[in-house]
């Protein structure tokens, strides 16, 4: 709280200016009391700024004072936008007289938001349980899937990405965030994504759920293709598995529907939400599942089998419903296909003329992601880009992908704007190409270049060079 | 709101979240729908004014809606949003660097999560990672959360219909010390417990225990973890209830009571020595909501409110009243009621859980909201604002002597 920190602080008396003495001391702080590594990891990857002024699409770096277009997003949470005035609104007059609320009683705000989500959601999913993140969703779905059924196996994907949570981490299915935390759950398995074949060969009687995400989003940005989700439904059906969805990150519009299911048309009995439902401003989440059995005996004999003190709070609440009507009232689905598709065009265009950077142009409605040839790349166009004022993440460990998750509510001139930074950025990598391919060819070269603590000098050096040949141009 | 209007909310709420959801509110006294919130009550649809004993398992340690935090909530809102979670915000790093003034000295690092049952997950995960063990061990009887290692460590009768839980988890018994002790080895990662089970009728662990434990880890290198979810910011008499052992542990999980009611934020907060597991790892443990900037926003201004309202004075002395006066009040009235707990973090013995259901139906008739323990379920827990008065108490101790009049004159 300004003016009553203790000594020491690193409260800036304007949080929209911020000088790089103050940044040094806001980074130095964070070091020491959050992660040190956190931060030089950021450096690496040129992913070191604040974010002021949050507006629409953009937020502000207080130090340069450089508008940058989030295409981050904090991986699909911003689909109204950053600090949208509507959500915002609701947000103070539920501050007027609400708080988080009692979890044990209830509330219109609960029960309204509740409706909602039954009202919007694919088929009859008519059944709420809310909890508090994305994770939390996730671990009391697969609690549900397992006490319903009586039975223990989860079927998930390779490099399928749930949360952090026990159960959550449990059914991810990348080694690098288990690794260090095993021995996790057992009876999950793990099947090539989009492998109706391998799915086949692992869904048995025993089998509680097969947990997907309709569109893989850390993975990549992998859309789950019609035919397999559509025999993934079958196949439950045919061995009395349930079809857990995971639309944390695909949820609210982000795909060009309401939820990815829609694409295909096919019903999970189990899907979870958060991120977006939150509008940027306060966190919600919650598990959508149809009221048939065996789920409804085990929720009717269990109505608190997975409570949540903080989820469906009665603030929260009014703020995602008034979320969800405000992408209804803007059409941001629609928005969402037509901008995604805008982009997605321009990305493939220069793909065809970038052969030797892009590997691959994926994604659907506003989750985009590019895939360059070289992992080093993912850093390099970080850089580039954020020098053009755009804000895009290359995935932690697969730094070879890049997504590019606006807001929903990016319009067309914003877009245009987009594609022109990321075709100055790969322009710039042209140029670059030709220092960094002979280096990549040295003995041990490329995977010295793919190695972050690397990185972090060389990419000094190539900035160096970069602004040498570009300096003009900016 | 009419009678009408209200059973129309009470059927969409059997539609959307099961029948057996109300039934179970109906039968705590519980199915009221909650309206306006102030300080230590809150009223439902037909101004019925309630003391909050249920406090949402901890969370309204100031009381509901505390004024200075709202106002803070509401002036950050103009200024910012959640933020972009990977990346570095003055938000996060102030609210870190204010938990590490504010915890038992050494305790300096901070990962922030949205909720309790996350932070304590991420606790046994930092323990896993920055051992090399795998080993953890915790006590019968406590209540850590719903996700997959709160569940696996918690006492519940019913959780193995959500396995297999997580491997290498062993519990060992609670009153023997020197068992206990014997139980930690060099496989050991971390001995998880909670220095109050507020949900097991407020036991305490015996004494000495604390120590003991700490002594014994620091022996075999492995790490104490206390969850004080329930226990923290004040609940107890102290500012946490590992200082009354004056043990400091190596991780320290709190709750919701960081964001007092007004925003979902919990911590983990730990020494820079087991922060170096994560200084060469970063980022691979991820909270979208954890650690948002307007929920930093609101943890500095509930920090503030802490750190000078220093409610654990009022709660030594208000429990200590309460105690003694609940005391009273249950010797004369036959059936014998044990009241136990620290601060105002109490706990009422009814025998069975049919009382204790009955017992929280006749307080919340009498004006007091409070739920029966999670794992003893013959338990019935008061968990009030820290901040509460004559007024508050006298409710409380008219409710509680209805409610033993009732439980008295019952057969079963």
């Amino acid at each position: 709280m300004r003016g009553t920190q203790s000594a020491g602080g690193v409260v800036p008396s304007d949080g929209d200016r911020i000088t790089g003495e103050q940044k040094a001391a806001i980074e130095e702080t964070f070091g020491r009391h959050v992660n040190r590594g956190q931060v030089r990891y950021l450096k690496a990857g040129h992913l070191d700024v604040l974010e002021s002024r949050r507006q629409g699409i953009r937020f502000v770096d207080p130090v340069t004072g450089r508008q940058m277009i989030d295409c981050f997003t904090s991986a699909g949470c911003f689909n109204v936008g950053r600090h949208n005035p509507v959500v915002v609104a609701a947000l103070e007059e539920a501050l007027d007289s609400l708080d988080m609320g009692s979890a044990a009683l209830t509330s219109t705000h609960q029960v309204a938001l509740a409706d909602k989500l039954a009202e919007i959601a694919p088929g009859d999913l008519s059944r709420v349980l809310f909890a508090a993140g994305g994770g939390d969703a996730v671990d009391g779905a697969i609690k549900l899937a397992r006490a319903a059924t009586g039975r223990t196996g989860i079927v998930s994907t390779v490099k399928a990405y749930h949360g952090h949570t026990g159960f959550a981490l449990s059914a991810n299915g990348k080694p690098h965030y288990r690794h260090y935390f095993e021995p996790l759950m057992p009876a999950f398995s793990f099947v090539p994504f989009n492998d109706l074949e391998a799915m086949r060969q692992v869904v048995g009687d025993h089998t509680a759920a097969i947990l997907v995400e309709p569109v893989q989003g850390e993975a990549g940005i992998f859309p789950g293709e019609r035919a397999y989700l559509e025999v993934l439904r079958s196949l439950c059906d045919e061995r009395g598995a349930l079809l857990v969805f995971d639309e944390v990150q695909t949820g609210f519009g982000r795909t060009g529907k309401m939820f990815a299911c829609e694409h295909v048309g096919v019903v999970p009995d189990i899907m979870t939400v958060a991120k977006a439902l939150g509008g940027g401003l306060f966190p919600n989440a919650a598990i959508l599942y149809r009221d048939v059995e065996p789920m409804r005996s085990f929720v009717e004999s269990n109505p608190n089998f997975h409570r949540s003190m903080v989820g469906g709070s009665d603030v929260g609440c009014r703020v995602s419903l008034r979320v969800i009507e405000y992408i209804e009232q803007e059409d941001l689905c629609g928005n969402a296909a037509r901008m995604g598709g805008k982009l997605r065009a321009a990305l493939e265009q220069l793909m065809g003329e970038n052969p030797k950077i892009i590997r691959a142009v994926r994604g659907i409605g506003m989750m985009v992601g590019i895939e360059y040839i070289h992992e080093f790349l993912g850093p390099m166009m970080s850089d580039a880009l954020a020098k053009r004022g755009v804000f895009a993440a290359y995935s932690g460990n697969a730094p070879q992908v890049m997504r590019f998750m606006l807001p929903i509510t990016a319009n067309t001139e914003e877009v245009d704007e987009v594609i022109a930074a990321i075709r100055g950025a790969i322009a710039d990598m042209r140029r670059l190409l030709p220092l960094a391919l002979p280096a990549a060819k040295l003995p041990f070269g490329l995977r010295l270049l793919n190695d972050e603590r690397v990185q972090t000098s060389l990419f000094g050096a190539f900035r160096k060079v970069e602004d040498m040949f570009g300096g003009k141009e900016r | 709101m009419d009678r009408a209007q209200s059973d129309a909310l009470w059927g969409r709420l059997r539609t959307r979240f099961g029948a057996a959801r109300h039934e179970r509110m109906q039968a705590l006294g519980h199915d009221r729908i909650e309206e306006r919130r102030e300080g230590s009550w809150v009223f439902d649809e037909q101004g019925k004014r309630y003391l909050d004993c249920d406090g949402s398992g901890g969370i309204f340690n100031l009381g509901r809606r505390p004024a200075e935090i709202v106002a803070e909530a509401k002036r950050a809102l103009r200024e910012t949003d959640q933020g972009n979670f990977p990346m570095v915000s003055w938000e996060k790093a102030e609210l870190a660097r204010r938990l590490a003034d504010f915890t038992p000295s050494g305790l300096e690092c901070t990962v922030f999560s949205v909720m309790r049952g996350e932070a304590l997950d991420f606790a046994c995960k930092l323990a896993r990672g920055s051992t090399g063990r795998t080993q953890l061990l915790t006590v019968d009887g406590g209540w850590y959360g719903e996700t997959g290692f709160a569940l696996t460590l918690s006492d519940r009768p019913d959780r193995e219909r959500f396995g297999p839980l997580i491997p290498d988890v062993g519990t060992i018994a609670f009153h023997d010390v020197s068992a206990a002790c014997d139980a930690v080895t060099t496989r050991t990662a971390a001995v998880v417990v909670e220095v109050v089970q507020a949900e097991n009728n407020a036991r305490m662990l015996p004494e000495g225990m604390l120590e003991a434990l700490r002594r014994r880890c620091d022996r075999v290198g492995a790490l104490l973890v206390v969850d004080e979810t329930q226990t923290g910011f004040g609940r107890t008499g102290r500012r946490f209830a590992c200082e009354h052992a004056s043990v400091v542990p190596d991780v320290l999980v709190l709750g919701e009571a960081l964001g007092a009611g007004v925003f979902p934020i919990a911590a983990t907060v730990f020494t820079q020595k087991v922060n170096a597991f994560l200084n060469s790892h970063p980022l691979i443990h991820l909270s979208t909501f954890g650690g948002s900037d307007l929920g930093c926003r609101v943890g500095l201004a509930a920090l503030t409110v802490y750190e000078r309202e220093r409610p654990w004075v009022n709660a030594a002395r208000a429990g200590s009243t309460i105690r003694q006066r609940l005391s009273e009040v249950v010797s004369q009235h036959g059936r014998a009621v044990s009241v136990r707990g620290k601060g105002l973090l109490l706990s009422l013995d009814l025998e069975t859980a049919q009382r204790a259901d009955r017992f929280c139906r006749v307080l919340s008739e009498h004006g007091v909201l409070a739920s029966p323990g999670m794992v003893a379920r013959r338990s019935v827990v008061l968990r009030p604002s820290l901040l509460i008065g004559d007024e508050e108490i006298e409710t409380l101790e008219q409710a509680v002597e209805a409610a033993l009049i009732s439980n008295a004159a019952s057969k079963v």
